[in-house]
């Protein structure tokens, strides 16, 4: 034990705990974009890694498939149950739509904050260590992914895009700590919508909190709550899931809503990034770029 | 060809984990299990058991900067812990006795020390909220049973495999 305390690895040790601290001190910034090595790297191990995922992908497959056929009797009754209602619902589906399409034409409406072109992707890692709730996709840059856009699978939304490199995206999802993580939200179901942030995540209850509703405004449980699109990034009415608990926050001045996600985060294989049609606002989907030039 | 043999385990490990990650957290009963691999750190420290300190602390510094750059954006900290596991284990190696029961004990040791490090590295930059209770029941025993399952599958084979190396080494030099 004497000899590892000699003086020349003393000094080496604290030299190599001061490169620590600086290096970790360093990447805990809120970086926005990635250093030239970090991007080399970032993208050399994605290549190695999609190796790996692709034959990973398929076996689970095979699973799902599996577990999908001994299934099959109980989910064609339930399925058969719904078919009636659902040839009603699309019929009003398409009426609706070629009645809304038709009203924009008068208006002279084009574009919507709800059109958005979708960018299919894999996921190609999980964070093995999962402190972090980050996702790994195999599209980047060269495919037209940028910062801060939203990431959803068939069921709803899942995160947004935290950093991207040429041929990576990393996604960092909803269930995550962050305290800065803010998707502006909407609840739809009454008269009108109404406007809250996605602010956290109770990991306990593994819900999310809808915050900032005006507390004259009167939720039921059991509405949907979807990307109200006015963050400057996110398109409009994308699924995030449903209230399940209404309160009232810690300041008692505006109401709190405990949203279930609509989306599973576990089992996370084939993803969309929605690249919305409208031009974006720089900065994260939470308004602080409008909240900032008010100011 | 064996010559490269070990980094390129490492490298197949590597890519294993985040595969395998995938898979969690799991759920049974309306509780989530979360299962970390840590089959990197665990062959680093049979390489250092079994082959040399200096070899393993290499690789752990190599792998755990590739680690933190494509996976956790933090970087050192992995390149830290991995290389510190191997010195400690290097250590604790020289005055115990070498056979594979001892190997994977202190392997299973060093992986529950690392996971507890990097919970209390989280929970200090506050990237968590989790309790210590909750930690050790839902986090390090899951992974705990999972990755001593995977070592005493595959433990030998790494074992047989440094060894083959090991006495390569010898016959190059001699």
């Amino acid at each position: 034990m004497s000899r590892f305390f000699s003086n020349k690895r003393l000094i080496l040790l604290m030299l190599g705990v001061i490169l620590l601290v600086a290096l970790i001190s360093y990447s805990l910034r809120d970086r926005d974009n990635v250093s030239f090595p970090e991007q080399i790297i970032k993208d050399t191990v994605g290549a190695g890694q999609s190796l790996f995922s692709g034959p990973a992908h398929f076996v689970t497959g095979i699973f799902d498939n599996v577990d999908s056929l001994l299934n099959t009797y109980k989910e064609n009754q339930h399925l058969k149950g719904r078919l009636e209602e659902f040839a009603a619902v699309q019929a009003e589906v398409t009426d609706l739509r070629s009645e809304n399409d038709q009203l924009k034409e008068i208006v002279g409406k084009e574009a919507d904050l709800r059109d958005y072109n979708p960018i299919q992707s894999t996921v190609i890692a999980r964070n093995p260590d999962q402190w972090e709730e980050k996702v790994i996709l195999n599209k980047g840059e060269s495919d037209g992914v940028e910062l801060n856009m939203a990431v959803m699978t068939a069921q709803g939304l899942i995160g947004k895009v935290s950093l991207v490199t040429d041929f990576t995206s990393t996604v960092e999802l909803i269930s995550t700590q962050n305290p800065n993580y803010r998707v502006s939200a909407m609840v739809i179901g009454g008269e009108e919508g109404v406007f809250g942030l996605i602010e956290g995540y109770d990991a306990e209850r593994r819900e999310l909190l809808l915050k900032r509703i005006d507390a004259e405004i009167e939720l039921e449980v059991g509405q949907q709550v979807v990307s109200s699109g006015l963050g400057g990034i996110f398109p409009k009415g994308l699924i995030i899931g449903e209230i399940t608990e209404i309160t009232i926050d810690e300041f008692g001045l505006t109401k709190l809503a405990y949203v279930k996600p609509a989306a599973d985060f576990t089992l996370l294989n084939h993803v969309m990034i929605a690249d919305r049609e409208m031009p974006e606002t720089d900065g994260e989907d939470n308004g602080a770029a409008a909240e900032e030039e008010g100011s | 060809m064996i010559r490269y043999i070990l980094p390129l385990i490492a490298l197949v490990l590597f890519f294993l984990e985040p595969v395998f990650g995938l898979f969690s957290p799991l759920q049974l009963d309306g509780d989530y299990y979360y299962i970390v691999p840590r089959f990197l750190l665990m062959f680093l420290i049979f390489v250092t058991v079994y082959y040399d300190a200096k070899h393993a602390m290499f690789y752990g510094l190599f792998f755990g900067l590739l680690y933190d750059v494509f996976f956790i954006d933090i970087i050192g900290l992995y390149s830290f812990l991995y290389p510190m596991m191997c010195l400690i284990a290097g250590y604790i190696v020289k005055s115990v006795h070498r056979n594979l029961i001892v190997a994977t004990l202190l392997t299973l040791v060093l992986t529950a020390l690392f996971e507890f490090m990097l919970y209390l590295f989280f929970s200090f930059i506050s990237m968590t909220s989790m309790p210590v209770n909750i930690f050790l029941t839902s986090r390090l025993l899951p992974t705990m049973i999972a990755n001593s399952l995977f070592l005493v599958m595959l433990g030998w084979a790494f074992k047989s495999v440094i060894v083959a190396r090991l006495i390569e080494r010898e016959n190059s030099k001699a």
